[in-house]
Order: C-alpha cells, then sequence, then structure tokens
C-alpha cells in the first residue's frame, strides 16, 4: 500500500483552486449571464390543487408593452417533462403551482406584470393531499393510468424470506415517516436559453450532468444531440437536486424559440419551494428477522413515496432504496415492496442520496431498536453484520475494499462509546449511525463514461477538460491533483475547464458519487497518456527506461537520483521545440468494466452526542465522532469539509427541516420559515478519516459525496432516542414533540 | 420580488417630516431601517405611494438620562448601537438581551427601535407573495373575511413578534408620539391592540419619537425560544423585570411575546412570586400557573399545546435567571 508520503500532491491538503474566487465574488453563476437581446420570463402557475381549466386569457398580457411572447399549451403540445407531465397544462392542472402559461417581456417586472395579467379561469376539483387518501379504494384518479393512484412500483425477493423470517428467533417490525423537504440550494433554479437559431440550442444552466441535460432537452425538443450546447458555469448545490431538466429548462427554450432572443428564467424565493420540491412525505415499515446470535437472517423494507402530481425520473428512488441494505449487511433474503404514490401535492424530487439519507432516518433507528431488544450493544450488532471486504452481496456486488468495522471501532474509541453508552444523566444521549454509499453506478446508460483531456503548453502550465462539475464539492481540485500527481505538476499549474458540451468530453456528470471514481480514473488515463508522450524526450536525455522515470515536483528524474532532475517544463519545452514539434495532449477515458451496477462503496460511522433542553424540547447535538472510509483521501482537507458538509445537512434533516404543506399548499416557502440552521448550530465534528485504498479507484480513492450523511441521520436520530428513553419515528424530531413526549411522561410520572 | 415604484422622502428635520405625512396622507409610509416594511413592499402586503425616511431625524436620535433619572431613547435609533449601549447595557441588561435578539447583525444595522414598536403581525397566510396567496380565500389582512388562524375569530389573529417590545413594557416604558396636531405620551403596554391589523394606537400622520423609561432599579431578563441562532422569530420569548429582593419581591411584570397578537401580560405567575418570594418551589408553580393566562393560543407556526408549555418552560427560565441576577449599578 503507498503511503502518502509517496505522493507529492494526492493526500496532501490542497486549498480549493477557485477559493479566491469564491470568497471574493468573483465565480460566475448562471444568473450572473447577461446576454445581448436577453429576455426575461415568468411562469404562471395554478393557485389549485386540482382544477379544470375553462378558459385561458392572454390578451391583456400581450398588448402589454414590453411583453414579446405568451406560451401556452398551444405552442408546446407534445412536449412532456420527462414521462407524463406536459409542458403547460390546459385541461386538468394537479398541483398548486402546475405551469400554464409563460411570459417572456424585455425585463422581469414586465414579465411578472404581464403574468399577473394572464386570465385562466379555473373549475376547481376534488383534490388529494396525503397518501393515506390516494390510496384509499374509491379516491378519484389523478392520472388514469395510474390505477389505484400507484404511478410506479417495484417488488422484489431476493432468497427465501418466509423461510428466513420462520427460522429467526426474534422479529421485530418498526414504523416511520420522513415528511416533504427541500435541497435549499445556494443557487436557485435559473436556466437561460439561446434558441434564436433553429439548429442550435445554447443553454446556461446550474447541473449535476451536463449530458442528461443535452439528451433529454435534445429528444424532447427534436435536436440531435450536438444541436444541444449545455453551458454550466459554477453550480450552487447539488444534492441529487440537479440531475434532470425540469420545467424551466424546456419554457426557457420555447420562449427563445418563439421570440428569437435569449431568454432568462429564474425561480424566486417561493417557487423554488413550490415548483422545485426535493422530497415528499414517506412512510416506511422494516422488518427484520434475527438469529439468537442476532445474526440477520431475513429483511423486508415497504416503503411508499407521496410523489406528487407527477413522476419524472422519481422511480430511481425505488431502485436505489431496495438495494441499500445489501450494501451495509450481509443479508440471506430480502424483500422490498417500494412504491409512488400521486398526489395533488408538489411532485416529489431528490434530496440527497436520492432517498437514502431519508430512509437511513428510520433503517437506522430501527437496527438500533432491535440490537436493544437483543440486549446487543448497536455496535457489536453493526459489526456482527456488516459487510466486509471479499464479500459479494445479493445484488452481485464485490466489495474491493471495505473499511466499514474500522470506522465503527476507531468512532467508538474516539467517541468514549464503552464509558457513555447507557450510562449519561438524563436527557443527554449519544448514539451511532452506519452508512454505506455507492461510488458510481451503470444504469443511466449502457455505459457509466467519463473523459478527460489534458494540454500542455510549453510553459509547463496545463489545461485539464472534463465534464464532471463542481458544485461545491472541489471536484475540479481533485481532479487538478490527480493529474498533477501523475504529470509531477503542482495543481496550481493545472486549468480546469469545464461546463461546455461543446468543448469538454464526455461525462455521466456528478451523480452517483462518480466523480472522483470514474472522472479520477479518466483523468489519471488521460495524465498517463501526456506523460508518456514527456517520457520519450526525458528518458534519452537522461539515458534511463520510461518505466525508471519519475516525475515530481515539476523535475523529471531517474528513480532514486533526484540530483539528475531535469525541470519538467524543459521537456515540455523541449518536446514541442523539436523536429517532431510535439504538442502534449491527453486523452482518457474510464468506464466501469462491470455489466451494471457499483464498483466500490464507501463506509462510514458516526457517532452522535446530544442534549434536551426540558424548558424549550430544543436538541442540541453537541458533538459529532465521523469517520468515513474514502479509499484514499485525495485531498483531506476537502474530505473533512465534504463531511462537515454532511452532518450539518442530516443533523438538520433530522432536527429542523419542513417543507410544511397544508391542503397541496406549502406554507414555509422562504429562507426565513423553511427553518434550516446556521452555523451557530453547528457541532463539533472530528474527523476520521479511514482509507481502505480501493483496488479500482484512482490512487484507491472513493467517494465522500453523500456517504457521511446517511450516517449522520441514524446517529442524531438515536442519540435522541437515548436522551429521550423513546424513539421519535418521524422527522424532523421538533421541539414539539419532544416536550409533548416530555410532558406526558412527566403526568404518568415515569 | 421586486419594490413597486414609489416617492421616497427624507426630511431634515420633525416639522418637515409631520407637514409632509399631512400633505400626503394615507398613501404615506414611514420608513425606518425599511427591515420590514420593504419586505411587505415587495410582497405587495403594502402599497404606499411615498416612503418617508425617518431614521435620520435629530429629533429621532439619542440615548439620555435627565434629571429625574428618566432615560430617553430616540426611535431613529439603531439597534447595533442600542443593544451595546453603556446605558442600556448596565440599567437594563433585560432590554439589551431582547435588542439583541432581533434577526441578525445585517438586519439590527439596519432597524430602528421605532421600526421594531411598530413591526406589524406576522402570520404565515399573508407574509407570503402575491401569487402565494392567489391561491388562498383573503382573510381579514388581504380585504376577506375570515381568519385562517382561528376561524371564529372576528378579527385578524396574526403574531406579534417584536422582541425589543415585552422587554419594554416589563420596564414599564411609555411611548412619545407626535404629529402636527401635538405631542401625546402612552404606556407602550396600552400602544397595543387585540386586533392583527389595527395593531397598535398610532394616528394618521402621527410618528413615534422616543421610548421614555422611567427610573427605578429592576434586575430584568429576556429569553427568546428560536429554533436558530438569530434570524430568526421565536416560537414564543418571555421578558421578567423585578424589583425588591428575592425573598421579598417588592413588583414582578413578565411579558410573553410572539404567541399572541398583543404582547401578553402574565398575571397568575406574578402573583403567586410576589406572594411567595423567588423560590426553587414558587418558581415551579409560577411555571405551571403561567397557561392560566394564555388564553387561546393558535396554532400560527407551532401546535397551540407547544406555544403553551413552552411558556412554562420560558417563565421557569426568566424567574431562575432573575433570581440569580445581581441588582444592576444605580444610576
Ligand atoms: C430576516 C429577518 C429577521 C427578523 N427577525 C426579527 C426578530 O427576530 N425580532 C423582531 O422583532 N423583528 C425581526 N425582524 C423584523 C424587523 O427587522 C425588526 O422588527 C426591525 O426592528 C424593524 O425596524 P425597521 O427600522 O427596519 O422598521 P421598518 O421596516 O422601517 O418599519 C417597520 C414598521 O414601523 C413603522 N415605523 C418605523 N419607524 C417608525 C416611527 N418612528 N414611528 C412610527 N412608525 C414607524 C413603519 O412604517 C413600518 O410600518 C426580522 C426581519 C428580517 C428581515
Amino acid at each position: 500500500m503507498a503511503k502518502k508520503g509517496d505522493f507529492a500532491v494526492v493526500g496532501h491538503d490542497q486549498p480549493r483552486l477557485d477559493g479566491a474566487h469564491k470568497l471574493t465574488g468573483r465565480s460566475l453563476f448562471t444568473d450572473d449571464v447577461v446576454l445581448p437581446g436577453m429576455l426575461h420570463a415568468k411562469v404562471v402557475r395554478s393557485p389549485h390543487a386540482h382544477a379544470r381549466i375553462l378558459h385561458i386569457d392572454i390578451s391583456a398580457a400581450l398588448a402589454l408593452p414590453g411583453v414579446k411572447a405568451v406560451v401556452t399549451h398551444a405552442d408546446a403540445p407534445n412536449l412532456y417533462v420527462g414521462i407524463e407531465q406536459p409542458l403547460f397544462r390546459h385541461e386538468i392542472v394537479n398541483y398548486i403551482g402546475d405551469e400554464v402559461a409563460a411570459v417572456a417581456a424585455l425585463d422581469e417586472a414586465t414579465a411578472a406584470a404581464a403574468a399577473a395579467l394572464i386570465k385562466v379561469d379555473y373549475e376547481p376539483l376534488p383534490a388529494l393531499y396525503s397518501i393515506e387518501e390516494a390510496l384509499e379504494p374509491d379516491a378519484l384518479l389523478i392520472h388514469a393510468k395510474a390505477r389505484g393512484n400507484i404511478a410506479w412500483q417495484l417488488a422484489q425477493d431476493l432468497g427465501d424470506v418466509e423461510q428466513g423470517f420462520a427460522t429467526s428467533a426474534r422479529v421485530r417490525t418498526d414504523h416511520y415517516t420522513t415528511n416533504a423537504s427541500h435541497n435549499c440550494y445556494a443557487e436557485f433554479h435559473v436556466a437561460i436559453a439561446d434558441w434564436s437559431l433553429p439548429d442550435k440550442l445554447s443553454m446556461y444552466t446550474p447541473t449535476q450532468t451536463a449530458i442528461l441535460f443535452q439528451k433529454s432537452l435534445a429528444s424532447a425538443l427534436r435536436l440531435s444531440d450536438g444541436q444541444v450546447r449545455i453551458m454550466n458555469l459554477n453550480t450552487g448545490g447539488g444534492f441529487t437536486g440537479r440531475t434532470s431538466v425540469r420545467p424551466h429548462h424546456f419554457i426557457a427554450a420555447v420562449l427563445s424559440r418563439k421570440t428569437g432572443r435569449p431568454v432568462k428564467l429564474r425561480a424566486t424565493a417561493d417557487e423554488e419551494f413550490i415548483a422545485c420540491r426535493a422530497g415528499g412525505e414517506v412512510k416506511y415499515t422494516f422488518r427484520t428477522g434475527v438469529s439468537e446470535t442476532g445474526r440477520i437472517k431475513a429483511f423486508e423494507a415497504d416503503i411508499t413515496f407521496d410523489t406528487g402530481a407527477y413522476v419524472e425520473s422519481q422511480m430511481i428512488v425505488l431502485t436505489l432504496t431496495s438495494s441499500y441494505i445489501h450494501s451495509l449487511y450481509k443479508i440471506e433474503a430480502a424483500r422490498y415492496l417500494g412504491r409512488l404514490v400521486h398526489t395533488n401535492n408538489i411532485p416529489y424530487y431528490f434530496h440527497h442520496g436520492g432517498g437514502l439519507a431519508q430512509m437511513a432516518f428510520g433503517l437506522g433507528q430501527h437496527m438500533d431498536a432491535l440490537a436493544r431488544e437483543l440486549g446487543m450493544d448497536p455496535i457489536d450488532f453493526h459489526l456482527l453484520n456488516g459487510v466486509t471486504k471479499g464479500h459479494t452481496s445479493m445484488t452481485g456486488t464485490f466489495f474491493g475494499s471495505c473499511g466499514l468495522a474500522e470506522c465503527i471501532t476507531k468512532t467508538a474509541k474516539q467517541a468514549g462509546w464503552k464509558r457513555k453508552y447507557g450510562k449519561l444523566p438524563p436527557l443527554k444521549g449519544i448514539g451511532i449511525g452506519v452508512g454505506a454509499m455507492a461510488s458510481g453506478a451503470k444504469g443511466v446508460f449502457k455505459h457509466d463514461t467519463s473523459a478527460a483531456f489534458i494540454k500542455i503548453v510549453d510553459d509547463g502550465s496545463m489545461s485539464l477538460f472534463v465534464g464532471l462539475p463542481d458544485m461545491g464539492q472541489s471536484s475540479h481540485t481533485a481532479m487538478a491533483m490527480i493529474a498533477a500527481e501523475v504529470l509531477g505538476a503542482r495543481p496550481t499549474d493545472i486549468t480546469v475547464i469545464s461546463g461546455d458540451t461543446d468543448i469538454v468530453p464526455l461525462d455521466v456528470g456528478a451523480l452517483i458519487q462518480r466523480g472522483t471514481f470514474n472522472t479520477g480514473n479518466a483523468v489519471k488515463a488521460a495524465a498517463l497518456d501526456a506523460r508518456k508522450q514527456l517520457e520519450v524526450l526525458a528518458a534519452a536525455r537522461l539515458g534511463v527506461k520510461p518505466a525508471q522515470l519519475v516525475f515530481r515536483d515539476r523535475q523529471v528524474y531517474p528513480k532514486g537520483q533526484p540530483d539528475k532532475a531535469i525541470p519538467l517544463k524543459k521537456i515540455v519545452y523541449d518536446t514541442l521545440h523539436s523536429r517532431e514539434g510535439r504538442f502534449v495532449m491527453g486523452r482518457g477515458f474510464y468506464n466501469s468494466p462491470k455489466e451494471s451496477g457499483t464498483m466500490a462503496y464507501s463506509f462510514g460511522a458516526q457517532i452522535a452526542e446530544v442534549s434536551i433542553d426540558p424548558d424549550t424540547g430544543f436538541v442540541t447535538v453537541e458533538r459529532i465522532v465521523a469517520s468515513h472510509d474514502v479509499g484514499r483521501a485525495i485531498n483531506p482537507r476537502i474530505v473533512e469539509g465534504q463531511i462537515d458538509g454532511q452532518v450539518f445537512s442530516g443533523m438538520s434533516q433530522v432536527l429542523y427541516e419542513q417543507t410544511l404543506l397544508e391542503n397541496g399548499q406549502v406554507m414555509n416557502p422562504s429562507r426565513l420559515d423553511y427553518r434550516l440552521p446556521r452555523s451557530y448550530e453547528m457541532p463539533e465534528v472530528e474527523h476520521i478519516i479511514v482509507e481502505s485504498i480501493d483496488p479500482f479507484g484512482p490512487f484507491g480513492a472513493k467517494e465522500v459525496g453523500e456517504g457521511p450523511i446517511v450516517c449522520t441521520l441514524p446517529a442524531v436520530a438515536n442519540a435522541v432516542a437515548n436522551a429521550l428513553g423513546e424513539p421519535v419515528n418521524e422527522m424532523p424530531i421538533t421541539p414539539w414533540k419532544i416536550l409533548q413526549i416530555l410532558g406526558r411522561r412527566a403526568k404518568t410520572g415515569a | 420580488m421586486q419594490l413597486p415604484p414609489f416617492e421616497y422622502h427624507r426630511p431634515a428635520s420633525l416639522d418637515e417630516a409631520l407637514a409632509t405625512l399631512d400633505r400626503i396622507g394615507n398613501d404615506a409610509a414611514v420608513l425606518g431601517g425599511g427591515t420590514d416594511l420593504l419586505i411587505n413592499l415587495k410582497l405587495r402586503l403594502e402599497r404606499p405611494a411615498a416612503l418617508l425616511s425617518v431614521r435620520e431625524l435629530p429629533e429621532l436620535a439619542g440615548v439620555s438620562v435627565d434629571a429625574a433619572g428618566t432615560l430617553r431613547i430616540g426611535a431613529g435609533e439603531r439597534l447595533t448601537d442600542l443593544a451595546t449601549h453603556p446605558l442600556i447595557l448596565a440599567r437594563h441588561p433585560g432590554l439589551a438581551q431582547a435588542i439583541r435578539a432581533v434577526g441578525s447583525q445585517h438586519v439590527r444595522n439596519m432597524a430602528t427601535l421605532g421600526g421594531n414598536l411598530c413591526l406589524p403581525t406576522r402570520c404565515w397566510y399573508t407574509n407570503q407573495s402575491e401569487n402565494w396567496r392567489g391561491s388562498q380565500i383573503p382573510c381579514w389582512k388581504t380585504e376577506g373575511q375570515v381568519c385562517h388562524v382561528i376561524k371564529t375569530a372576528p378579527n385578524c389573529r396574526a403574531i406579534h413578534s417584536a422582541d425589543s417590545v415585552p422587554a419594554l413594557i416589563t420596564l414599564d416604558a411609555r411611548v412619545l408620539l407626535r404629529s402636527s396636531r401635538g405631542e401625546r405620551e402612552l404606556r407602550l403596554a396600552d400602544f397595543y391592540r387585540d386586533d392583527g391589523i389595527e395593531n397598535n394606537a398610532l394616528l394618521p400622520g402621527e410618528l413615534i419619537t422616543a421610548v421614555l423609561i422611567p427610573p427605578g432599579r429592576a434586575r430584568s431578563v429576556f429569553v427568546k425560544a428560536a429554533a436558530r441562532t438569530g434570524l430568526d422569530y421565536g416560537y414564543a420569548t418571555l421578558a421578567g423585570a423585578l424589583t425588591g429582593s428575592n425573598r421579598a419581591p417588592k413588583s414582578l411584570l413578565l411579558v410573553a411575546g410572539s404567541v399572541g397578537t398583543v404582547p401578553l401580560l402574565l398575571h397568575k405567575p406574578a402573583q403567586i412570586i410576589l406572594a411567595q418570594g423567588l423560590t426553587e418551589a414558587s418558581i415551579e408553580a409560577a411555571a405551571d400557573a403561567a397557561r392560566e393566562d394564555l388564553g387561546e393560543v393558535t396554532n400560527l407556526f407551532t401546535p397551540p399545546g407547544y406555544k403553551k408549555r413552552l411558556v412554562r418552560g420560558l417563565v421557569r427560565r426568566v424567574l431562575n435567571d432573575l433570581r440569580r441576577q445581581k441588582l444592576p449599578d444605580a444610576d
């Protein structure tokens, strides 16, 4: 195993390459872009959760000076967002916020005024506001095709589940609910479309995956992929929420085509919550059978998602939540029953890990409760059942590396678990959460390819071209570090070029935590390709074989003879300024050799300590010890930053966040009333980076994109249960639930 | 969301301000720091034709003590300056805590005391964009005939959540009001009305010039239970001011904020403490008695049962803090 000292760049703390730009407000985001002749758009949305459109009158809007176009269903009759959501409604609206029309005008205020002038007559219809109502046998049908309002379902048995439960010494069942939530991106949803010429649509927009945006827009708008150009500058947060095109992308495009001018459409603060929800309500039932000694014999998950008015690509949450258990525990028999249910609430979209973070809230509490029921320390339970290196799951995943046990034991030791668990005073609690997360997976396409180019100019500076977006996770810095390590450069020698599908090579994107693993491998290959071109001249000069060359610290030298070093930039210069005149360009790509699924999983364990204020019911997360098996930490500082961010969001989801819905209406569509905590609420985080050195990852790296958060939610929830002496099975765990429990307890004298 | 167009006036003197107010009439709104008013304009909750900025009027400035020991705080003073003002810190620690609890540093850097005293009530059926409100039946505040919070209510039940107010009421503060017709003085406790719309006694053409706090040495405390530290309205707040000793308290005022349409004076717990002194047992009894003063509590922002439990917890906390606090220095 290579040690940190073996590397000049990898494994060393590297400040973000764009840190100064971000800190000084110089980084450009989509909303900063102003194109010549650009118009501004506004959407007319349904004020009803369910209604029939009787009449739409756009005449007053069109007559308003400054208005350049109004579009309705008639302008895009065959355009669908996802599989069943027409771009504009003309007969029935299905949720408060449903798109009915849109306006483009010279400025935003005029567009807003015009949108207000569009008169839509509605006949309100009865509506369904909850999973329960939608599943009533005689409930109205929101979409005729979705019988029983079930939009999608997945039922899957692996192994002999009945036998597993029958032979279990103990079977435990628990129910959980997680409420609707929002990602609270730093950057609001926005798109600028320029489709002024019919054969090229250019769009600026934040995204996690330009390629999916390109393909979806092209196929829906009947263009070829190459006719669609996606430009993502910086992306202000992803959280699984920017993985597919949404209505605003299409609306900007349609308006641009109609007006022949670029069109910007950006969400207002409340549209951000109303039309761009993250998760809906989810109900979970977990049933687990165990042997006398606590080994899991059978597992069953039954999960129902409120998917809201439409399905886009939410089916993925069924796949993801069905396989999660197999990436964490050694399972011999498992049943999964999952369904997406239509309601007249805003459509479900993804939030952190495509449903996995929220699922972990209940799953982690269920396993903790099961361990307690067995009289077992939860740590022993996780160690007994957790996956290990070399294990192959029922779903076919081979674990080439696995630091789960190391994470658990190191975290427990540092947190003082043995000293504290079960021994804390009342209203103080400690809890553990464990988790696993895929580093990339096939499933979106037949391939899971990332590609990279690198060009080296004769002063030794380099440009690295990748399609992987940086949405805050510092992926570009990591990519530069990987290339720098291979080429003996410094990360600051490298400019990362990204965010334009006309320029950069293919990349499936920053999803399924595939960036470091897949794009990292591609960058490594491209850098090796470039290095090979430089080795020719260097080997000749130094009189050694290429394999004996060391590229390090902007020098090239024979192994063990740094005194013979030639500056890297001289090698580059002489390679170009030669008879051959070679301009060094490296190319590389990476595609998982597997037929489907995932090459590697990351693992983690977190221990949370909380205290409860009996006067207010507030929970304070005092300390989190977080370990994470990242394979190898390419940039330890950023690994810690990623862990911090996810600890924050995880505890925030458990204790604070909820999109409050009343009759389909979002009651708290603002950052003031959607109570996201602030840095003051951030607990102390102690980081333990575990390096299991994955055989397939670049330099052994896996992921730190979503892995930590699936540990935070159960850790905090279990700590609260530990402090209260009873679990709270609904997320968020609000102060009122806590005071209610304490009040009941005081009354019964318990 | 964008601001609607409006005229902007920045008078140089109070007389000019009052004359301008009279001239423009009901179409004018007084602008303090604008931290609330400008948001309400964006939400189209108010549609004044003109804004009249008063925060730099010399007559609204200053913090001073007169010969009789009355503390005068100008209504145009910035909350940032007041939260750290030596006179306020020394005499009324509870008031300093309350002012510090408003919004965040950025908000307090702009916000004025006058604006805080006149902060309109809040409700999540009304403090929303115009489009949002378009999907609701109008309520009392939006020219309708119903309250979404308490369906049977004859008027608006939105919540009063200005943090300085409970603290000032416990100090028996008065407000100085000026119009072109003259000056009048009101006890702050009498300034508010149990109506979410006509929430205070300001008359057309009138504005607040100063707050007066009578002399006297009281211990004072303010606590705020908010989901997050700063940038948040309270789920409930509680201010308390006490004169006399723990054993023999002379007066005690407890005022709860952010639970109702006006700041609520809690009589029952105060009576218990005045009768029994400040002891561990009396504090528990007082906390238990708090809910008797609350009346009908709404489910606005939090479940009503929570507000009642929370006020109980805050009474306990405030009384415990008062019990430990040393009497502030003499004037
Ligand atoms: C994010 C955020 C968080 C907030 N959190 C809190 C909080 O925790 N607690 C809290 O109390 N407030 C909070 N606020 C509301 C507001 O910022 C404060 O109440 C502030 O003190 C208002 O003062 P201002 O000078 O900015 O008032 P303005 O917005 O200028 O005015 C508010 C009202 O007072 C009137 N007014 C202003 N000055 C006078 C005067 N001299 N005479 C008569 N009428 C006058 C105005 O006409 C208007 O009706 C918050 C605001 C924001 C944006």
